[in-house]
C-alpha cells in the first residue's frame, strides 16, 4: 500500500479532524447546533465523511444505514442489502468470482461487447459510456496498462461507495481483474480517501484473503490512499496524486485511456460503476439493459440525508421521479417543509420543489440544470436560507479548488465574501462557467444559476435586506 | 494545408500548430500570463480563451490545437469580458506601486490594455521578499500564481526547485528549501526571472534599464548558447538567452546569463605594460611593440624560429586563431603553434580525425531529442555544459536511457538507467569489455558491419577475450553490469554518446576515443539522427582554435601541414615552413632545456593550468621572452610576462565561434573595447606590420578575415557573415546554397566508405597508488566556476561558490581524522596543494575530486607529468596523492 498527500504539503497533518462539514451536515446543523459549531471552528476542514444518514456527522459515529433495493433486480446492493459479511467465502457462497471465471473464458471484446450491450454509463457523475473507455483502453498498444477504482467518493451527500467497498469489497475485487483482463492491464490500484478507515480495514482484509489463493492472478491489485482533496476525485488529478505529482485536472487530450497513469494507458472507472460489472457479466448485458428507463439504463444507488424520515442507500431504477424518491423511499422530510434537493453534490444545480415530478434519469436530470452526478440526495428545509447555502457551497470550492485556474483559485474565494447579484457577482460566475478547466469551477456556476433561477425571490428580498 | 477561420476571415495554416501559435502568426494578439513557448501549454490563467464553433465550451488557445474548418472567434465582447474579469481577479491584490513602476512588464502591460491598472491595490509585503540571492530578487506580493516559473524550472531547467505549497488561493510558490532561494537547490539559471510576467522573481541587475539588445554566443562553454546582451550606457547590464536558437532553445545557464561582471572588473588591465626592473609597469602600444619587434628579431637572429613559439586561445574568435596561426607560420616562420585544445580535446580531434576522417561531434544537440540511450563517458554536463546537460535530463526523464561512465556518482549518474563507477584510469579497459560483450553476445549491427568496416576478423580475435569478467576487478564494476550496459547501448538505439575530458585526460586519453568510436562502428550508431560520437567542447572556441590551425601539425580546416602547405602558401603569397613544429608541452620541455627562447601567449594561463607545476616554472624561468595577451594579469603574465598587451573581451569583438556540435556563430561588439585595450587580431596585425610583414596581414575587419578562411577551407565556403547573421551554420557548408551538417558519416566517412576497426590494448598508467600515495585523484570543474577562474572569480558567482573544495568519501575523512570544511594537505609525487575538505558520497571511498578555479590554491602543483600518448595531452585524471590534516587555514570560506 502506497499513499501520499492529495496535495503536497498539507500544512496541517494528516490526522482527520472529528467532525465533519459536508453539505448534509451543514443543511443538518440545526438538528446538533453544538456539533457543528465544533465543526466550523476546526482549523482543518473535512468535507463529508459519507455519514449523511447521520448528520450532523462525527468521525465516531457508526450507526450503519438503512439499504433496500427498489428495483425489480438487486445488482450492487445485492449482497449489501442482504447483510452478506464481506469474507471471501460468503462472497462466493453467493456465486462470487464465478463472473471472473466466466469472464476469463471470453475474448476481451466479448466482455467490452456486453457491457455496450447493457448500456452501463460511468457512475461516478460524468455518466460516459464505460464499454467506450474499456475498449479505448483495450485497443491501445502497450507493455504496461492499469486498472484503477476511483474510491475518493469527495461528493457531499454520498455513501454509496463507502458501503460497496465496507460491505462487499470482494466484488470490486472481482470487478478490477474482470476489467484487467477485458483491457489488458494485470496491475490495478485502488485509490481510497483516507476519509474512509473502516473501508480501508475491509478492502485490506479482503485483498489479504484473495492474495491467499491465486484466483486473481496474473492481475494485482494495490490500494492507494489519498486524503483531503475533492478534486482528487477528477479520474486525471487521482492519477497525478498517484504518481506523487501536485493533482491538478489535466487537459485532455490526451485522454487517461491513451496516456494515463506514469504515461501508460489507463482504465479509471468509480467503484459503483466497477460492482456492476460481475452481475452483467453473469446475467448477461440484455437483462442489465431492461432495467432502467431512456438513455439511462439499470439501477442506480442514491443515498438520502438524515433530513430524510428514512435516511440511507436504496437501490433504484433509472426513471423513478424525484417525488417517489422523496415521499415513497424518503418518507419526506422529519420536520419543515421541502425547501430544495441537492442532487449528486454541491456543485450542481438544485431541484426546487416544484420540479419534483422529474423522472432521475441523465439528461432528464441535466434538462432542469441539476445532476445524476454520484447519486447523493440531499434535501435541505426553511432552516437553511438560500444565503447561507451559497457561502457554504463557495466556501467548499474555494477550499477544494486546486489553484490552477484563476476564477477558481480566486473568484471562488472573492463570491463566498460578497454580497450576491451584484455586477461582479454574474461576471464571475460567468467566468466560472466559461473558463474553468474542470468540473469544480463549472460545477459552482451551474450550482449558483439554479439559484438565482429558483430561488430569485429569496435573493431580492435578501439584497434588500443588506445594507 | 489547414482551412481555418478566424473572427470570419479566411486563412491557410499547416499542420500542427495550436490555435495561439496561429493568431500570434497573424498578430492577433489575445492575453496569455502562464503561456510561455519554451514549456508546454499549461493552460491555468484562463485568459487566452476564445470560441471554436461547435464547441460548447470556450477553449484555450495555448493548448488547443488548430483543425481543418475550424471557424474561431477571439474579440466577442463576450469573451473579452470574460477576459476582463480574470485579469481583475489577478490584479486585485497585485501592489499598485509595482504597476506604475513598470508599466512594460508582461502583467502591467495587459492591465493597462484593458484599463484595469487601477484595480491593483494591494502593496508590497517585506515579509514575501528574499534577497538571498547574489543574482535573482523575488518578491512573492507580486506573485500572480500563473505557474511559469515552476513549470519552466521543471520542463526545461529539470531542477524543480520552486515547488507549490498549498492549493486553491492559498496555493504559495516557494524554493524546494522552504526557506530562501539561495538554500535551495537552486542552479541560478535565471529560467525562471526570464519567464516571470511580474516582478515576482527577477534579475537583480538591470533587465529594464537595457536600451538595446544585441545577439552575440555566449563567452563560456563549448555549447555556444546565443544570447541577446543589454546594454545601457557601453555597460552590459543583463544578458538573455535566444529564444529561437537551435543550441540553446531560450536556455542559458549560470555563467552565460549571470557572470558578465568580469568586463569591468576592477583589476582589469587596459594598458600595455612592460617588464622593468622585474616590475610590469605601464607603457604604450608603441613601447610595447618596438620591445617585441627588437627582441623577437634579436631571438630570430640568433637561435632561429625554431625557438619561437606561440599559443592561440580557445576564448578568443576564428579569425583571430587564424591570424594567430598564420602569424606564427609566416612572420615567426615555426610551426611552433599551439592552443589549450593540446590538454582537453586535442585526444578526440585526433582520435576521430584518424578513425573518422573528420576530428569534431559527428551529431548535433537536436539529436538528443531523438536518441533512445544516451552514453555519457567522462563528462558532468548538468556543472560544465548545463544547457546541454538540461537537455539530456529532460530527454531521460521522458524516458530516455543513460548509462554514465564516470568515478564520481555526478547528478547525471545518479540519475542514470546505469552507472559506471569505474576506477579512475580504466577506460579502455571497460570500453573493451563492452564491446567484448556486443561482439560475445551477437549484438552487433551486422549490415553496418558488412558495409562500412574493415578489419573486423583482426579486431574480432582481439577483442573477444577481454570480457567483462576479465576487465571487472581492475575497473572495479560487477561485470554483469557492464554487459547490461553494453546491451543497453546496442538495442535501445539510436544511441548516442557524449564525452568530456574524463576520457581523453589519460595517457591513453586519444585510445579511449578510439575504443569508443569502436562501439559506435560496431553498433552501427553513427551517421543517424540521435546517434554518433560527440565530444562536449570545454570552452567557447577550443574546436575552432584548433580547427584554424593553431596546432603544429595542422593548418586551417584540420588539413596536414606537410600536405597542403602549398595551397596555403599560395593564397598567402607567403612561405610555410616544412619544419615540424613543436605542441605545447613540446614547447614547454623545449623551454626546459632552453631551445625554445620565447613564447607568445594569447588568452591562456598557461602556468597555472599545465600539469605538475614545478616543471611549468623551471620552464618558463628559462625563457627569454615572454608576450601575454589577457584581459587580467593572470598567473603567467603576474609572474613571467616580458610584455602584457591588454585585449577586448569576447563582448567588445565583431567574430565567430565554433561550438561543439561544428557550429560557426556570430559574435558581436556588444560594448567598446574598454581602456587602450585591442582585439587579439589587431595586435597581431599590428606587430607583423612592425615586423615587415604587413601585406600579408591587410584585414581591416573580422569579416575579411573569415572571408580569408573560407577561401582556404572549403567545408566552411558557404557559411558568409550574411548567412549566420541570425543563426550559426554547422559545416560542412560547401556553397552558398548549403544548408550546413547537422551529421557526418551518413553515407561515407570524410576518406571513403569503410574505416579500421581498431584494437587498442589496455596499457595501465604508470601513475600508481601505493602506500605513501593511496588515493586517486581526479581534478575537475564546477558549475558555478570555469577553468582557471579568470572570469567567474571576478563576478558574483563566488558568491554561490565561494572555493574550491577537496571531495572526499565520509568515510575516508572519519578516517583521516578531517572534519568537513577543514583544510587538507594534498600530496603527490610532485608536489601538494592545501585545499578546504568538502563531504560527498558522489566520490568513492579511495578517490578524491577537486576543482581547480582557484588560482591561490595551485592545484596543479600536485598533477603529474604523464601524457596521452598519441597527442600529449596531460593526465590530469590520475594522480595518486596522499591527504593530511593541515594545519594551515585556507581561505575563509563563509
Amino acid at each position: 500500500m502506497t499513499t501520499n498527500e492529495s496535495f503536497y504539503h498539507l500544512p496541517e497533518g494528516t490526522k482527520l479532524p472529528a467532525f465533519c462539514q459536508g453539505t448534509a451536515c451543514f443543511v443538518a446543523r440545526h438538528v446538533h447546533p453544538q456539533r457543528w459549531r465544533e465543526a466550523a471552528q476546526q482549523t482543518r476542514r473535512l468535507y463529508c465523511l459519507g455519514k449523511c444518514h447521520l448528520a450532523p456527522a462525527s468521525l465516531k459515529d457508526s450507526a450503519r444505514p438503512l439499504t433496500q433495493v427498489h428495483a425489480s433486480q438487486a445488482i450492487v446492493l445485492e449482497r449489501i442489502a442482504k447483510r452478506v459479511a464481506p469474507t471471501l467465502a460468503a462472497y462466493q457462497a453467493q456465486g462470487g468470482y464465478q463472473a471472473l471465471e466466466k469472464a476469463r473464458a471470453l475474448a476481451p471484446e466479448a466482455i467490452i461487447r456486453s457491457i455496450e450491450i447493457a448500456d452501463l454509463r460511468g457512475r461516478g457523475g460524468a455518466g460516459f459510456p464505460t464499454a467506450r473507455k474499456w475498449r479505448a483502453v483495450q485497443t491501445e498498444i502497450a507493455k504496461q496498462k492499469y486498472i484503477i477504482a476511483n474510491a475518493d467518493e469527495g461528493d457531499p451527500g454520498a455513501y454509496i461507495d463507502r458501503l460497496i467497498l465496507e460491505e462487499d469489497p470482494h466484488c470490486l475485487l472481482e470487478a478490477m481483474a474482470i476489467a484487467g483482463h477485458a483491457v489488458g492491464a494485470n496491475k490495478g490500484i485502488i485509490y481510497l480517501r483516507r476519509e474512509y478507515p473502516a473501508a480501508l480495514t475491509t478492502l485490506q482484509t479482503a485483498l489479504a484473503e484473495i492474495q491467499k489463493t491465486d484466483m486473481l492472478h496474473p492481475f494485482a491489485i494495490e490500494i492507494h490512499l489519498g486524503q483531503g482533496s475533492y478534486v482528487c476525485g477528477e479520474e486525471s488529478a487521482l492519477l497525478n496524486a498517484i504518481e506523487g505529482k501536485r493533482p491538478e485536472v489535466r487537459t485532455r487530450p490526451p485522454y487517461p485511456s491513451q496516456h494515463g497513469l506514469f504515461g501508460s494507458p489507463t482504465l479509471v472507472n468509480n467503484v459503483e460503476t466497477l460492482a456492476n460489472i460481475p452481475w452483467i457479466i453473469r446475467q448477461g448485458g440484455a437483462a442489465y439493459a431492461a432495467l432502467g428507463f431512456s438513455k439511462s439504463r439499470g439501477t442506480k444507488v442514491i443515498s438520502l440525508n438524515s433530513l430524510f424520515r428514512r435516511p440511507g442507500l436504496y437501490e433504484i431504477e433509472f426513471g423513478m421521479s424525484l417525488r417517489q424518491i422523496v415521499e415513497d423511499l424518503g418518507g419526506g422530510l422529519k420536520h419543515g417543509h421541502l425547501k430544495g434537493l441537492i442532487i449528486g453534490g454541491p456543485l450542481a444545480g438544485i431541484v426546487p420543489p416544484h420540479l419534483l415530478e422529474t423522472p432521475f434519469g441523465f439528461e432528464e436530470l441535466h434538462a432542469i440544470g441539476a445532476a445524476v452526478g454520484h447519486g447523493g440526495v440531499i434535501a435541505f428545509d426553511e432552516q437553511t436560507s438560500i444565503g447561507s447555502l451559497i457561502e457554504h457551497v463557495f466556501q467548499f470550492g474555494a477550499y477544494e479548488s486546486c489553484g490552477k485556474c484563476t476564477p477558481c483559485r480566486l473568484g471562488s474565494r472573492r463570491i463566498s465574501e460578497m454580497s450576491w447579484q451584484s455586477e461582479e457577482w454574474s461576471d464571475l460566475i460567468a467566468a466560472l462557467r466559461d473558463t474553468s478547466l474542470c468540473g469544480l469551477g463549472t460545477g459552482l456556476a451551474e450550482f449558483a444559476e439554479s439559484i438565482q433561477r429558483y430561488y430569485h425571490q429569496e435573493l431580492e428580498d435578501l439584497c434588500c435586506k443588506s445594507p | 494545408m489547414l482551412q481555418v477561420s478566424i473572427n470570419d476571415q479566411r486563412y491557410d495554416f499547416p499542420e500542427g500548430m495550436t490555435i495561439l501559435d496561429a493568431l500570434r502568426q497573424l498578430k492577433i494578439e489575445v492575453p496569455t500570463l502562464c503561456y510561455d513557448e519554451r514549456i508546454e501549454a499549461y493552460g491555468g490563467c484562463r485568459l487566452c480563451m476564445v470560441r471554436v464553433t461547435g464547441n460548447p465550451k470556450l477553449v484555450t488557445a495555448c493548448q488547443t490545437p488548430l483543425v481543418d474548418g475550424m471557424a474561431i472567434e477571439t474579440h466577442s465582447p463576450e469573451i473579452e469580458n470574460l477576459r476582463k474579469t480574470n485579469l481583475k481577479l489577478l490584479a486585485t491584490h497585485y501592489p499598485q506601486e509595482a504597476v506604475e513602476k513598470n508599466p512594460h512588464k508582461e502583467f502591467h502591460r495587459w492591465l493597462y490594455a484593458y484599463g484595469l491598472e487601477h484595480e491593483a491595490c494591494g502593496k508590497f509585503d517585506l515579509h514575501k521578499q528574499d534577497r538571498s540571492h547574489p543574482y535573482l530578487s523575488i518578491d512573492m506580493s507580486q506573485c500572480i500564481t500563473c505557474y511559469r516559473c515552476v513549470n519552466i524550472c521543471n520542463d526545461v531547467q529539470g531542477q524543480f526547485v520552486w515547488q507549490v505549497n498549498g492549493r486553491g488561493d492559498r496555493s504559495q510558490i516557494v524554493p524546494d528549501s522552504g526557506t530562501t532561494l539561495l538554500e535551495s537547490t537552486c542552479v541560478s539559471c535565471g529560467a525562471c526571472a526570464d519567464t516571470c510576467p511580474t516582478g515576482a522573481i527577477a534579475d537583480q541587475s538591470g533587465q529594464d534599464q537595457a536600451r538595446t539588445y544585441t545577439r552575440t554566443t555566449c563567452p563560456y562553454c563549448g555549447v555556444g548558447c546565443e544570447m541577446d546582451v543589454g546594454v545601457a550606457q557601453d555597460r552590459i547590464v543583463t544578458v538573455r538567452p535566444a529564444l529561437n536558437s537551435p543550441v540553446n532553445r531560450g536556455h542559458l545557464c549560470v555563467k552565460g546569463r549571470y557572470a558578465f561582471d568580469f568586463v569591468d572588473a576592477s583589476d582589469r588591465v587596459t594598458t600595455p605594460l612592460i617588464r622593468k626592473n622585474g616590475q610590469l609597469t605601464p607603457c604604450s602600444w608603441d613601447e610595447a611593440f618596438a620591445a617585441i619587434k627588437s627582441e623577437l628579431q634579436r631571438i630570430l637572429s640568433e637561435s632561429g624560429p625554431k625557438s619561437l613559439g606561440l599559443l592561440g586561445s580557445s576564448r578568443a574568435t576564428n579569425e583571430e586563431n587564424y591570424v594567430a596561426q598564420k602569424f606564427a607560420r609566416v612572420v615567426l616562420g615555426t610551426n611552433n603553434v599551439d592552443c589549450c585544445a593540446r590538454v582537453c580535446h586535442t585526444p578526440s580531434a585526433a582520435a576521430m580525425k584518424w578513425m573518422l576522417g573528420t576530428g569534431a561531434a559527428t551529431n548535433s544537440f537536436d539529436d538528443i531529442e531523438v536518441a533512445r540511450t544516451l552514453l555519457i563517458c567522462g563528462a558532468n554536463p548538468t556543472e560544465n555544459h548545463p544547457v546541454i546537460g538540461a537537455r539530456i535530463k529532460q530527454r531521460v526523464l521522458q524516458g530516455a536511457k543513460m548509462i554514465v561512465i564516470d568515478p564520481r556518482a555526478t547528478e547525471l549518474a545518479r540519475m542514470a538507467t546505469i552507472h559506471l563507477a569505474l576506477k579512475p584510469g580504466t577506460n579502455v579497459l571497460l570500453l573493451n569489455a563492452m564491446a567484448a560483450t556486443l561482439v560475445e553476445e551477437g549484438l552487433m549491427d551486422k549490415s553496418y558491419l558488412a558495409n562500412r568496416i574493415d578489419g573486423f576478423d583482426a579486431y574480432f580475435n582481439f577483442i573477444r577475450p577481454l570480457k567483462p569478467e576479465i576487465a571487472a576487478s581492475i575497473c572495479g564494476i560487477d561485470p554483469e553490469v557492464i554487459r547490461e550496459a553494453a546491451r543497453l547501448y546496442a538495442t535501445e538505439k539510436p544511441s548516442m554518446c557524449f564525452h568530456g575530458l574524463g576520457l581523453t585526460e589519460h595517457t591513453q586519453g586519444t585510445e579511449g576515443v578510439m575504443c569508443l568510436v569502436n562501439l559506435a562502428l560496431l553498433t552501427g550508431n553513427l551517421g543517424k539522427p540521435g546517434t554518433g560520437i560527440n565530444p562536449l567542447r570545454g570552452q567557447n572556441n577550443v574546436q575552432g582554435a584548433a580547427h584554424m590551425g593553431c596546432d603544429p601539425s595542422i593548418l586551417t580546416g584540420s588539413v596536414s601541414v606537410q600536405g597542403e602547405r602549398l595551397r596555403f602558401e599560395k593564397v598567402w603569397g607567403a612561405t610555410i615552413p616544412s619544419e615540424k613544429g613543436l605542441n605545447l608541452l613540446a614547447m614547454m620541455d623545449a623551454a626546459g632545456r632552453e631551445e625554445l627562447k620565447a613564447l607568445w601567449v594569447i588568452g591562456y594561463d598557461v602556468y597555472l593550468t599545465n600539469p605538475k607545476m614545478h616543471e611549468t616554472r623551471q620552464a618558463f624561468e628559462k625563457l627569454k621572452f615572454v608576450v601575454v595577451q589577457d584581459l587580467f594579469l593572470n598567473e603567467t603574465a603576474r609572474e613571467f610576462a616580458s610584455v602584457f598587451l591588454p585585449v577586448a573581451s569576447g563582448f567588445e569583438k565583431d567574430g565567430t565561434y565554433m561550438n561543439a556540435e561544428r557550429r560557426i556563430s556570430r559574435v558581436r561588439r556588444v560594448v567598446s573595447p574598454r581602456g587602450q585595450s585591442k582585439t587579439d587580431w589587431e595586435i597581431l596585425c599590428e606587430v607583423a606590420a612592425a615586423m615587415g610583414k604587413g601585406e600579408h596581414f591587410p584585414y581591416r575587419s573580422a569579416e575579411e578575415i573569415w572571408n580569408e578562411v573560407r577561401s582556404v577551407w572549403q567545408e566552411a565556403q558557404g557559411i558568409s557573415y550574411a548567412r549566420i547573421e541570425k543563426h550559426g551554420l554547422q559545416w560542412p557548408c560547401m556553397d552558398l546554397e548549403h544548408p550546413g551538417t547537422k551529421i557526418l558519416h551518413a553515407e561515407t566517412f570524410s576518406f571513403g566508405k569503410t574505416t579500421q576497426i581498431k584494437s587498442i590494448p589496455f596499457e595501465p598508467t604508470p601513475e600508481k597508488t601505493n602506500a605513501e600515495y593511496p588515493f586517486l585523484l581526479t581534478t575537475g570543474r564546477n558549475l558555478y566556476h570555469f577553468n582557471a577562474g579568470t572570469m567567474t572569480q571576478r563576478t558574483p558567482n563566488h558568491h554561490l561558490r565561494k572555493s574550491d573544495f577537496l571531495d572526499l568519501n565520509p568515510l575516508d575523512a572519519h578516517h583521516l581524522g578531517l572534519r568537513e570544511g577543514e583544510t587538507a594537505r594534498l600530496i603527490s609525487r610532485y608536489g601538494e596543494a592545501t585545499l578546504p575538505v568538502r563531504f560527498t558520497h558522489d566520490v568513492k571511498p579511495g578517490e578524491a575530486f577537486a576543482t581547480f578555479h582557484t588560482p591561490e590554491f595551485y592545484l596543479n602543483h600536485v598533477t603529474s607529468g604523464y601524457r596521452d600518448r598519441k597527442v600529449h595531452a596531460p593526465e590530469y585524471k590520475v594522480t595518486a596523492v596522499r591527504i593530511e590534516k593541515s594545519n594551515r587555514c585556507a581561505r575563509s570560506l563563509v
